[in-house]
């Protein structure tokens, strides 16, 4: 990594910052516009029956009767220290609660995104560029691929692979625990990437270094792997880092189905409870997920495209 | 204790499917309970903190069932017997329970279980830091204090009798914890609280399960339990699956070898499956109901109230939507309860004529474009605020909801469906406006269940758990009397009594019992479901060689 790159890098974290920032913010406003008694979420939420008292003395001592800018005020004052403060409903801290179930959920969505990208460009690879019917299914299968809703395909898988025929387990909790849930969320992903490299693929195909290529004897295969394949997969990068961010937000579909630890299930139940630390907590995760990965998606294009190793730095710095 | 609205399904199905024939260290003896094993017990719903003193929903009792005793327990026959408690005198009075505790009974943490515990156990009950919501309608209002008299005798004092004490007593929320455990604070006691129980706490892996181990020293079984001393089962895994099809599916495959709540669309297939057997009991308490708020402008009026129940046709739309696995229930009590009497099971039976006749007599003569009546140009709308979230309404539920919905507009009433988030529905609790009709069940081994739901002192209370936000003088009384004597008959005559107060008044329209229903292997013998809250309990559980 060059100079330029690691102030590029630089950037991108004031960028973070910031963005984390407004983040924390929009989520704070938001919280406090959702009718309902934050004290109440804290003595026990729907299960429970307070007194007005006991709500009161909560009130009082979590500081919701106090303005809400001054309450905002100590928000941020505590979002600088990285102090997230204690969940209302799990009577721990926020980042022990996120700590528990994050591994958990990167795994998952790590694995969905190598499944994802496996597929498309054993897809690719084998479909595009060529006519007739091979590659029109191709195209049909990723298009449906990209269309299925991840909680119905979670639970055909579970019907199918775990129910009927014993093949993985339903609620494992190891390696082979992780391929059910993985396809649920690789497969539509799957999908999308299959796409936009096929499009790509396509277009590159028509090249004139694919011409050169092949006119110093290389064969069809070496082509299609070596040189066009590094060009129609930088689409798929940049997909790749929304792709990280939105299978974490999605993960909790495959959490749910699958009985996975998880910051899914934990973000849900954080809402429905009005458990406010819990929630930024957890969009903070989100966020930073985005940033690392739009990070890493820079540094990706970088590797696989030699070209933006000088460029890169001196263009955008 | 309960949770509102959720109501539907606090089913619990255990059931253990020959998957797991392959289960390490069960010994190979033909006949009779054999030790060793470890079970998987799948659960619908995670609780927020394993100490059950804390908050009081019910998944909290019964995983705490398999790591707390409680001092008393109670039979299938509504009887109460000894469990940490050996033995009791109540004075002539009512006012003062003297118990004698079990000796030689030791916390898994090595602190001695004595009357030092039990002091401190009610202490940390009733202090509102604990925040057990429990407490409020069973104790805090009668309760005075708790006296160690010796090491093994302890005394309980009452501000009024309150003849149901020993009855709440048996409920899992009020075990009995270590005192040194319960020292660390609520947080770390939320983790991992210490009883004296069959099984103790080793970790709780939060959104995935909980691990139980034998407690190798229990020698406190209930007087009612199957067999004394330690339990025959190596350990439980105590987890979560949230969803229908993979808690149904886990048993299928032998992942689990009970699951909790069988989807009632699945319940047929269960019933055919002969690898497992159901288990269902019909929680004692009050039945799901649909409360109407008398405070609102509408259901201030008592004729528009009996109409609104003669015309819903409950039982129909309960048959409909459950396919017999609920019965319908149309007494303030569900029929487990002591002193339930038949007699009021249907007093408001469906009969539109009746009430299109009532409607008319309170004024709602005319009718709008859409068909619905009106009075002086007002709409004769009712809101019905439930929660979106299919966990706590469940497709069955929302379809008893359309049906009464559908059933009221040919009468002329329009019901408004208004479905909200958790958040949004614990505004609407408490709140007068906010609401005409609200779900609402609460179990309870008690008919003095009526007092908690309908009197004055909960009113006053102002949590919202008095639904209807009225009461009734008649029925306070009646209910306040039969808590102050200890007369089997006395009270039967007073609870029933107090069921017909309850049935003319139509504060609230009672739909079908709560269930605990458990599926349960072949294999794994002699589960059995307490009454009090329908605990299941897995100390006599074993898991037979045949299998």
């Amino acid at each position: 990594m060059n100079g330029s790159v690691r102030l590029r890098v630089l950037r991108r974290l004031a960028e973070a910052v910031l963005l984390l920032l407004v983040v924390g913010t929009i989520v704070f406003f938001l919280e406090h516009l959702v009718p309902g008694d934050p004290a109440r979420a804290i003595l026990g939420g729907a299960s429970a029956h307070p007194s007005p008292q006991a709500l009161a003395a909560v009130r009082h001592e979590y500081g919701f009767d106090r303005p809400l800018l001054a309450q905002y005020g100590s928000f941020l004052a505590g979002l600088l220290r990285l102090d997230f403060g204690e969940s209302y409903t799990l009577k721990q801290s926020v980042l022990s609660a996120i700590g528990g179930q994050l591994g958990s959920t990167l795994a998952l969505t790590l694995t969905a995104l190598g499944i994802a990208w496996v597929l498309s460009v054993v897809s690719t690879l084998a479909g595009a560029g060529r006519n007739g019917w091979w590659a029109r299914i191709g195209a049909g299968v990723e298009v449906i691929a990209a269309a299925l809703p991840q909680f119905w395909l979670g639970v055909v898988l579970l019907l199918v692979f775990a129910v009927r025929l014993h093949w993985l387990p339903v609620i494992g909790t190891g390696a082979t625990g992780l391929v059910l849930p993985a396809f649920t969320l690789g497969i539509p992903l799957a999908g999308f990437l299959g796409q936009v490299t096929r499009d790509e693929f396509d277009a590159k195909l028509k090249q004139p270094f694919v011409l050169s290529a092949r006119a110093r004897g290389m064969s069809e295969a070496g082509v299609r792997a070596r040189h066009v394949l590094r060009h129609a997969a930088l689409p798929g990068i940049t997909l790749s880092g929304w792709g990280l961010g939105a299978l974490i937000s999605g993960a909790v579909i495959a959490e749910v189905v699958f009985a996975r630890q998880g910051i899914g299930q934990l973000l849900v139940t954080a809402v429905n409870s009005q458990d406010l630390p819990l929630v930024i907590g957890i969009t903070f995760v989100v966020a930073l997920v985005y940033v690392v990965a739009n990070l890493l998606t820079d540094l990706a294009y970088v590797a696989v495209d030699p070209r933006l190793r000088t460029t890169i730095g001196a263009s955008k710095a | 204790m309960k949770r509102a609205i959720s109501a539907v399904v606090v089913g619990l199905t255990v059931v253990l499917t020959a998957g797991c024939a392959g289960n390490a260290g069960v010994a190979t003896s033909s006949s009779g309970p054999v030790r060793g094993g470890m079970i998987t017990y799948a659960a619908d719903r995670e609780p927020t903190c394993l100490d059950p003193h804390n908050s009081g929903d019910m998944p909290q009792t019964y995983v705490a069932r398999q790591y707390l005793d409680s001092l008393v327990s109670e039979t299938a026959g509504g009887r109460v017997v000894p469990w940490l408690a050996t033995g009791w005198t109540i004075s002539p009075d009512g006012l003062t329970y003297d118990f004698t505790l079990k000796q030689g009974v030791k916390f898994t943490d090595g602190v001695p279980f004595d009357a030092a515990a039990v002091v401190a156990n009610f202490h940390q009950i009733l202090d509102p830091a604990t925040q057990s919501s429990t407490d409020l309608l069973y104790l805090d209002s009668y309760f005075d204090q708790a006296i160690a008299l010796s090491n093994h005798a302890v005394r309980i004092r009452l501000k009024r009798p309150y003849s149901p004490l020993l009855t709440a007593l048996s409920q899992a929320f009020f075990g009995m914890e270590s005192p040194r455990a319960m020292a660390r604070g609520l947080a770390a006691n939320c983790e991992s609280p210490v009883g004296t129980g069959p099984f103790k706490v080793v970790q709780w892996n939060h959104e995935r399960d909980v691990q139980l181990v034998r407690n190798d020293g229990y020698d406190s079984a209930p007087a009612n339990a199957r067999h004394a001393g330690p339990a025959y089962l190596d350990g439980i895994t105590w987890k979560f699956l949230k969803d229908n099809t993979s808690r149904y599916g886990a048993l299928g495959s032998g992942e689990a070898d009970l699951i909790f709540n069988v989807p009632p669309e699945d319940e047929e297939l269960a019933r055919a499956d002969q690898s497992i057997t159901l288990q269902s009991f019909v929680h004692s308490g009050s039945p799901f109901s649909l409360d109407l708020n008398t405070r609102s402008p509408i259901f201030s009026d008592i004729r528009v109230r009996r109409a609104f129940v003669h015309a819903a046709d409950a039982k129909e739309a309960v048959q409909s939507a459950y396919a017999g696995v609920f019965p319908y229930e149309g007494n303030i009590l569900s029929s487990g309860t002591p002193d339930y009497d038949r007699h009021w099971h249907e007093t408001l039976p469906y009969d539109p004529v009746a009430a299109n006749r009532l409607l008319d007599q309170a004024g709602w003569t005319h009718r709008d474009a859409e068909g619905y009546r009106t009075k002086a140009g007002r709409e004769l709308s009712v809101r019905l605020p439930y929660n979106a979230d299919s966990a706590e309404t469940p497709p069955a539920d929302l379809t008893i909801l359309q049906d009464v919905q559908a059933m009221e507009k040919r009468v002329g009433i329009r019901v408004v469906l208004d479905a909200r988030d958790e958040a949004s529905m614990n505004a609407v609790k408490g709140d007068p406006r906010a609401y005409d009709l609200l779900g609402n069940y609460w179990n309870s081994p008690t008919p003095e269940v009526m007092y908690i739901r309908f009197s004055k002192a909960t009113l006053d209370v102002g949590n919202g758990e008095n639904t209807p936000f009225t009461w009734d003088k008649g029925l306070d009384d009646t209910l306040l009397r039969a808590s102050a004597t200890t007369d089997p008959a006395t009270q039967k005559r007073l609870y029933q009594a107090a069921q017909g107060i309850l049935a003319a008044k139509a504060w609230s329209m009672p739909m079908y019992p709560i269930q605990t229903r458990l599926a349960v292997s072949k294999r794994l013998k002699d589960v059995w479901i307490e009454v009090s809250e329908g605990e299941p309990v897995l100390s006599d559980a074993y898991l037979s060689a045949g299998g």
